[in-house]
């Protein structure tokens, strides 16, 4: 086990290198120029040519890489261009808003998407598992931002039970801040809802004509004791698999999301920086989340020895 | 037995979850707190440096100029405590200071403060930098400052005046040479209270601003801050914007599609604003490098185009635009019908024959646009079609904003690009008129146009003196006004006594129970 981690651990190292240079590269080479976004329209060229030169965007891109190399690896991600501030730090300040949006988008995911999964697949070829692949198919098809502007303008507009934007005034409550992302959440989780229901509702299909939950049948046990304790977990590999992709999906699917709700969130950052070409958060901020998304990866590796002993390291 | 322990711990942490929920309803303010949504987050909070109209909006509330403009237009005083004393050969201004003026730390303005940051603003500011090339020194003298030029210079105290690349009075101990203010201290009626970048700048009363003399006017004469706090939020989603308003989370939503102005019909506790003056699109043609570099070639362009196809298609609200060719609109004092001519002609024939004229050998005329600016795109596919049918060859580059504000700074990557100016009061304060602007209007006849405008102080001398300009303008073609276009913002019915401006303010601004 220890050895298994040990090289997964390498094995990042090695990804998030690649990453760094792939997001440096692609950063720089991408035209627009920070410098002339901060001016405004009315400067000259002049005028950004001396605030590119304070900024250091006229050092040459190798000695620019390699003090950016060197920066990460001594844990500093460089101070952000546009809010006079270190990266890491603006990062931080966003940080619980994505997480608590991430972790309630996948809730809300799994919520509805594996109760549903399993009775379609306990009701394999009904009217309602029919209803259930139709109506998860219309899920998967509704953009996130077309589901959000609609939850905004009939929960929040019409019937005001919950704000339209924001993550609540500075004063806010954990409790306040919360009910700012239920919206958002929906707009996130119902799309990936979908995709957790048909992944759930196909590896429970694939459990339930094993013999052991023929033999769990004939002792005599409930339907659902045999489908939520014998056929579940050993149908919850796939659906952990899925349920990870989804949350390092929905962690990319936020950037849309919170604009449309105007979050302040990671998601927000990284589009207001691309727009602004503020180069320190834009590589800061997809190394973090390239980073998240590889550690998810790991634990959902690890997960599957948990949800099924017969998995060894 | 174990599946059910696993659902009643589900409902319990639902229970939990549901009543946090329940008790996040935001309490009952005691403050005059107002939301204001914005389109975003402000790329700094130092007003000098920058020219971005979103900047001026929020630091307008914090600090403040020597001069600003009244309800006409006209430059009233504001940190000075009168107009200035003009030497005889107009080379000398002398500013007296109000007394008695605070900053935000409890610290008297001084002579010294103002100095410095005029100073500042000469070397940081790019509409200071203008200033600057005619200004030999700026000095103390007794409770003014006087400031001498190089020659005469008429636009010195609009530039003086203007809010964005503004001339802020700071104090002397916080600025640092060229580089960004740290501390944002100023003498306007709100001080800053907290910045959480894309989350919200929080602006409170101040409570030792002492205001200018004089009925509220524009925004000179008096201010007072009447809600204590003003919170300026971005929102960069404008349909977000909309539905916020109307739901009452915020009581300003600034910069609306004019497409959703019937949003705003019948409602019991919104209004729509129309902003008007409030900018005017442009059509920026390479004066120096390539096709477009031949005048005749630009006439044609000029002759092709149909502004008012071109302003439907990017407004579509009849109400929110106007096919004007004057660069000052109506009601204006720099306004002039007569110099402008072969404005909105749309005349195929005229053009194909200009364009033949111009030796053109069909060479693609790549134009940039941004589907960042949705009317700018809309209004660049009716001019590719337009130029298309008087026998152009159009190459329409669609870029996102910050590529073309680079590349318009090679003159050898483009032939016209589009943009947009708000509405200023002043003739030198438009972008184009500057020789360094991309474009590089820079004919002897301009300069020398512009320089018999910018060295006359008469009113009434100056607004001929620019419709010479404005005739170069349509002879020279450099820009192509497409016409004028108005803001549609929108605001609470308790917000009493706003006065819709380009750059909206909200002193003097109460809320109602």
């Amino acid at each position: 086990m220890l050895t298994y981690l040990a090289r997964r651990i390498a094995g990042m190292f090695v990804v998030m290198f690649l990453v760094a240079t792939v997001v440096f590269v692609i950063a720089r080479v991408v035209p627009g120029d920070p410098a002339a976004v901060m001016m405004g329209a009315a400067a000259t060229a002049d005028d950004i040519a001396a605030l590119r030169a304070r900024l250091g965007l006229d050092q040459p891109l190798p000695l620019q890489y390699v003090m950016f190399l060197r920066d990460v690896l001594s844990g500093n991600l460089g101070d952000s261009i546009f809010l006079n501030r270190p990266v890491l730090q603006a990062l931080g300040e966003r940080a619980e808003l994505t997480f608590f949006l991430t972790l309630m988008s996948v809730a809300i995911a799994v919520a509805i998407g594996v109760p549903i999964g399993i009775v379609s697949a306990v009701k394999r070829g009904t009217a309602t598992d029919q209803g259930v692949i139709g109506l998860a198919m219309l899920a998967a098809s509704l953009p996130s931002f077309w589901v959000g502007l609609t939850l905004i303008q009939y929960l929040a507009v019409e019937l005001r039970w919950f704000p339209v934007a924001g993550y609540g005034p500075p004063d806010a409550t954990l409790g306040e801040r919360l009910r700012h992302l239920v919206l958002p959440a929906i707009a996130l989780g119902l799309p990936n809802s979908a995709l957790i229901l048909r992944f759930t509702r196909t590896a429970m299909l694939d459990v339930l004509h094993e013999d052991y939950v023929r033999t769990a049948r004939a002792k005599g046990l409930g339907q659902w004791v045999v489908v939520l304790k014998h056929a579940l977990r050993n149908a919850m590999i796939p659906i952990l698999t899925v349920v990870g992709l989804t949350a390092a999906i929905l962690i990319a699917g936020a950037i849309v999301t919170e604009t449309v709700f105007g979050l302040p969130g990671v998601g927000n950052l990284i589009v207001s920086a691309v727009l602004r070409r503020d180069y320190p958060v834009i590589q800061g901020a997809l190394l973090i989340v390239s980073g998240i998304y590889v550690l998810i990866n790991l634990a959902v590796d690890l997960l599957y020895a948990v949800a099924d002993p017969r998995v060894r390291y | 037995m174990h599946v059910f322990g696993f659902a009643k711990r589900l409902i319990a942490t639902t229970a939990i979850a549901a009543a946090m929920l329940a008790g996040a309803m935001p309490a009952e303010a005691q403050n005059k707190v107002i939301n204001v949504a914005t389109i975003g987050e402000p790329p700094t909070l130092d007003p000098v440096g920058v020219t971005a109209d979103l900047v001026s909006i929020i630091t307008q509330h914090i600090f403040e100029t020597l001069y600003t403009f009244d309800g006409s237009w006209k430059l009233v005083p504001l940190l000075a405590s009168a107009q200035p004393t003009i030497s005889a050969d107009g080379l000398i201004y002398t500013i007296p200071l109000r007394q008695g003026v605070l900053f935000h730390n409890g610290k008297p303005m001084t002579t010294a403060d103002v100095v410095a940051s005029l100073d500042r603003w000469t070397k940081v500011s790019p509409r200071g930098k203008q200033a600057g090339a005619v200004i030999a020194g700026i000095a103390a003298k007794g409770d003014a400052v006087e400031i001498t030029l190089k020659e005469r210079f008429a636009p010195l105290l609009p530039l003086i005046a203007m809010s964005n690349g503004a001339a802020a009075i700071v104090p002397a101990d916080t600025i640092d040479g060229a580089n960004p203010l740290k501390q944002f201290i100023g003498t306007g009626p709100y001080k800053l209270i907290e910045h959480k970048p894309d989350q919200f700048i929080r602006v409170g009363k101040f409570d030792g601003y002492k205001s200018p003399e004089g009925p509220a006017s524009g925004y000179g004469g008096h201010r007072e801050a009447k809600i204590d706090e003003i919170r300026f939020v971005p929102v960069p989603n404008a349909s977000t914007r909309v539905e916020g308003i109307l739901a009452g989370q915020y009581q300003f939503a600034d910069s609306l599609p004019a497409d959703m102005a019937t949003r705003f019909s019948g409602q019991d506790a919104v209004k729509g604003i129309m902003v008007r003056p409030f900018g005017f699109p442009l059509m920026i043609m390479n004066s120096k490098t390539g096709v477009a570099a031949n005048q005749t070639l630009r006439q044609a362009v000029l002759a092709a185009l149909s502004p008012s196809d071109m302003l439907l298609a990017g407004f579509g609200n009849r109400a929110f635009f106007e096919t004007e060719g004057s660069i000052y609109p109506k009601g204006t004092a720099f306004y002039d019908a007569a110099s402008v001519q072969g404005y909105g002609a749309a005349d195929d024939k005229k053009a194909a024959e200009l364009l033949k004229k111009s030796g053109y050998k069909g060479e693609p005329i790549r134009i940039m646009t941004s589907m960042q600016y949705d009317f700018l795109y809309k209004m660049s596919l009716v001019a590719q079609a337009n130029l298309e049918a008087a026998g152009f060859k159009v190459d329409l580059q669609v870029l996102d904003w910050a590529t073309l504000v680079q590349r318009r700074a090679d003159d050898k990557a483009w032939d016209a690009f589009f943009t947009f100016h708000t509405f200023v009061p002043e003739p030198s304060l438009i972008t184009f008129m500057n020789p360094a602007y991309p474009g590089w209007w820079d004919t002897a006849d301009k300069k020398a146009a512009l320089q018999a405008f910018n060295t006359e102080a008469d009113p009434a001398a100056r607004a001929r003196k620019f419709a010479e300009i404005q005739k170069l303008f349509y002879t020279e073609v450099p820009t192509i006004k497409v016409g004028e276009f108005y803001n549609l913002a929108a605001q609470s019915k308790k917000l009493t006594g706003y006065q819709p401006t380009p750059w909206p303010f909200f002193w003097n601004v109460d809320l109602a129970n």
